[in-house]
């Protein structure tokens, strides 16, 4: 695949330890997370194997380079590639033209074709009628007035004191820990006695301990697709931020192909972030495919969510993939995350109805359908996701649930899928599920 | 000469019955000699733990296995004093002239120590394997906490000063990746993924493992395995499935698989309801493709 940069006889110049070195090099451009400690490890291993004899060499590398299946896929596809002249292994030692390792750590690191860059779409920031046009892309006119569209910098501190209090409504769960406590029900021996020493070893004070609070684990799936360009910026900036408040958050990004940004959007400062966003998600503003896209997140990354994890999904819904992977995939979803939260910034609009394929289909499986639109909308989510802390978080049963048309729309016969009947409700209809005081659709 | 040590280790596992390819005889090799933690990965069911314990026999060592869960704190993983024992031992020496210090002496010795697992591996005269099973599962503060423990070898009990390893345990760390693990464990760790083992692999051990199974019945209960891994399942059958299913059928004595027993025998491999639905309804077409037919009632649609 990306073999025209690769000099086939890349491996026969120089010694050994410089190709090991270089071949450790060509696997960091390509994101293997691997540092002088691997490079030590791996020769050390060689020392103890040999060189003769192929497949413990390669075992030897991969056992210690590539310490995860996304690395050990790497390796593998480099490999071949990088040994191939593996018949003349002696030739492994020889010496050393100049440009050798330069070019391994310099082989163009695969970018494909970038529909929409990041840096244009910030460029955007001075001709917002360009935003305007592609708003005009979505099928509904964006109305309200402090929509994220529009979205100020004198809003940021707001944001970021949104995302403290989402992190820590986050802190749910009682943990099987303890920490001390000035009381509690609980007594902790081990610093009692060392207390009643003292006293002769009599408990005269005790000590306590209680159970300590444990956090939520969050996945956030953003949709970056061209209908959510104008939404994209300010969530890539909440995102952010939240990633930087909030350890226990996985972010991935798609459009027509899912992408983990989570360690992208780690770095330290934002303009880091932009710059490396794009190599990380080269398909922005491409397409919609949300089925297939959630498909591949279950098989990839599905260890990713269980029973304490809160799944957001970040869409507008509009989608061009297969509606019943759509409903199945949103269905295995639900069952595993302790919460399927569904934000969808069209919401924010009066007459928004989430009346489009996609929505239809997903929508049975939402526990929490809430607009992201502007800085209000996330507060109340905020307060909503508070609301999850204090109680055992448990679904009403589907069965027990009114038939409503949402509902029939979500177990189609398998062959008659796409003709999810027409929602007769009303915008009051919607505004009343989604308003409910326990934030739950019913 | 060194490459005939792999070859000796295993020699070594196949000895203790763990048919291992060369990547994981090279991984445990490595693990060993460089005397790094070995992580290893994998589905459920495919032998993770297996590897420290025939680690152990082969080196003719002692296993200590620290079971991770979810809270699982320092307390439990390195020592706990007794405590029951440090009020009685104090009342019943009440009545002496002891000065306090002597008393805090007494009662904060050895004795009246409870060796966790980590300790115990410290502690043990000789070089033990340490299995930590399912790091995974343990919350983050302890995954630092155990990264403190693996570089130092040493650990400090505060009533009686530092503890250092006489000789460093050989370290198994397995995870099933419901969540990800640490960078920081990762690079300090050699690395061994294990996937669902090959019609060829998984015959072998069953054959291996299930004494007196007939060599065609092992061989269909494979090609089952294989296609039904091919599902999509939730929870997909690991190898200790497989090695259930070939006992419980030798215990049948059954020589070969019909409809009926498949049936009958599902629970066994399958630990989900859905599951078992889902193979039920693809249970002709399995059938098939496996070349089994039932055994009593001919197939029938030839009649017209």
């Amino acid at each position: 695949m990306n073999s025209d940069h690769q000099r086939p006889d890349l491996a026969l110049h120089g010694t050994l330890s410089t190709n090991l070195i270089g071949f450790c090099r060509l696997l960091r451009t390509q994101g293997a997370g691997l540092g002088p400690g691997e490079e030590l490890d791996a020769l050390h291993a060689l020392e103890q194997l040999g060189v003769d004899n192929r497949d413990r060499f390669r075992a030897a590398l991969r056992t210690t380079l590539a310490k995860n299946p996304r690395e050990q896929a790497l390796f593998d596809q480099y490999f071949e590639h990088y040994w191939q002249v593996w018949d003349r292994a002696s030739e492994l030692n020889k010496p050393v033209p100049q440009e050798k390792t330069s070019q391994s750590a310099n082989a163009p690191k695969q970018t494909g074709t970038t529909p929409l860059d990041i840096r244009d779409w910030l460029k955007r920031d001075e001709t917002p009628e360009e935003d305007r046009e592609a708003a005009g892309y979505s099928p509904f006119a964006v109305v309200t007035k402090r929509d994220f569209a529009d979205f100020d910098a004198t809003d940021l501190d707001e944001v970021s004191r949104l995302i403290a209090a989402l992190s820590k409504a986050l802190a749910t769960r009682f943990n099987r820990r303890y920490q001390p406590a000035k009381q509690g029900a609980r007594i902790d021996l081990r610093r009692s006695m060392r207390w009643g020493l003292k006293y002769g070893g009599d408990l005269i004070d005790l000590a306590f301990r209680r159970r300590r609070r444990q956090k939520l684990n969050l996945v956030l799936l953003c949709d970056v697709s061209k209908s959510m360009d104008l939404y994209s910026r300010f969530l890539i900036q909440f995102v952010y931020g939240f990633q930087r408040a909030y350890r226990r958050l996985e972010t991935f990004a798609f459009s027509t192909a899912l992408h983990r940004i989570t360690p992208v959007l780690r770095q330290r400062d934002l303009t880091q972030v932009l710059r490396r966003l794009p190599h990380a998600m080269p398909e922005w503003s491409g397409g919609t495919r949300i089925g297939e896209t959630l498909r591949e997140f279950t098989e990839q990354h599905g260890h990713l969510v269980d029973r304490r994890t809160v799944v957001l999904i970040v869409s507008d819904g509009w989608d061009t993939g297969e509606v019943d992977l759509l409903t199945e995939q949103m269905r295995q979803l639900q069952r595993r995350a302790r919460c399927l939260v569904w934000l969808n910034p069209l919401m924010g609009n009066d007459t928004y109805e989430p009346t489009c394929r996609g929505m239809q289909a997903a929508l049975p499986f939402i526990d929490i359908f809430a607009p992201a639109h502007n800085v209000d909308s996330l507060r109340q989510l905020v307060g909503r996701l508070g609301s999850l802390r204090n109680r055992v978080w448990t679904r009403a049963p589907k069965a027990a649930a009114p038939a409503t048309s949402a509902q029939t729309a979500a177990q189609p016969s398998p062959t008659q899928p796409a003709a999810a009947p027409q929602p007769t409700r009303d915008r009051q209809y919607w505004r009343q599920r989604f308003d409910n005081a326990s934030g739950r659709l019913t | 000469m060194s490459l005939d040590q792999t070859d000796v280790l295993q020699q070594m596992l196949q000895a203790q019955n763990y048919i291992a390819e060369p990547e994981i005889t090279t991984a445990l090799y490595l693990a060993q000699t460089l005397n790094k933690p070995l992580l290893v990965e994998g589905p459920a069911g495919v032998g993770k733990t297996e590897i420290a314990k025939v680690m152990a026999q082969a080196l003719d060592t002692d296993l200590i296995r620290l079971q991770c869960y979810e809270g699982l704190d320092a307390n439990a993983a390195l020592y706990e004093w007794n405590y029951q024992r440090q009020l009685l031992h104090i009342k019943l020496a009440e009545g002496g002239d002891k000065s306090v210090e002597d008393k805090e002496r007494d009662i904060f010795s050895d004795a009246f120590l409870l060796k966790r697992p980590l300790l115990q591996a410290i502690t043990h005269p000789k070089a033990p394997v340490l299995l930590i099973d399912e790091l995974d599962r343990a919350d983050e503060e302890f995954e630092s906490f155990l990264l403190e423990i693996l570089s130092e070898w040493q650990i400090t009990i505060p009533e009686m000063g530092p503890v250092k390893a006489v000789h460093p345990p050989h370290v198994v760390l397995t995870s099933n990746r419901t969540r990800e693990l640490s960078d920081a464990v990762r690079r300090r760790c050699f690395y061994l993924w294990i996937d669902y083992p090959d019609f060829d692999k998984e015959q072998a051990i069953v054959q291996q493992k299930v004494p007196g199974i007939d060599e065609a019945l092992a061989q269909q209960i494979c090609r089952f395995m294989e296609l039904a891994r091919q599902q999509k399942l939730e929870k997909v059958p690991g190898v200790a499935e497989t090695l259930d299913w070939a006992r419980a059928l030798v215990a049948l004595h059954q020589r070969h698989l019909d409809p009926a027993l498949i049936e009958a025998t599902l629970g066994i491999v399958f630990k989900d309801w859905a599951d078992i639905t889902q193979v039920k309804e693809s249970l002709a077409d399995f059938l098939e493709r496996l070349g089994i037919r039932p055994r009593l009632a001919p197939p029938v649609p030839d009649e017209q």
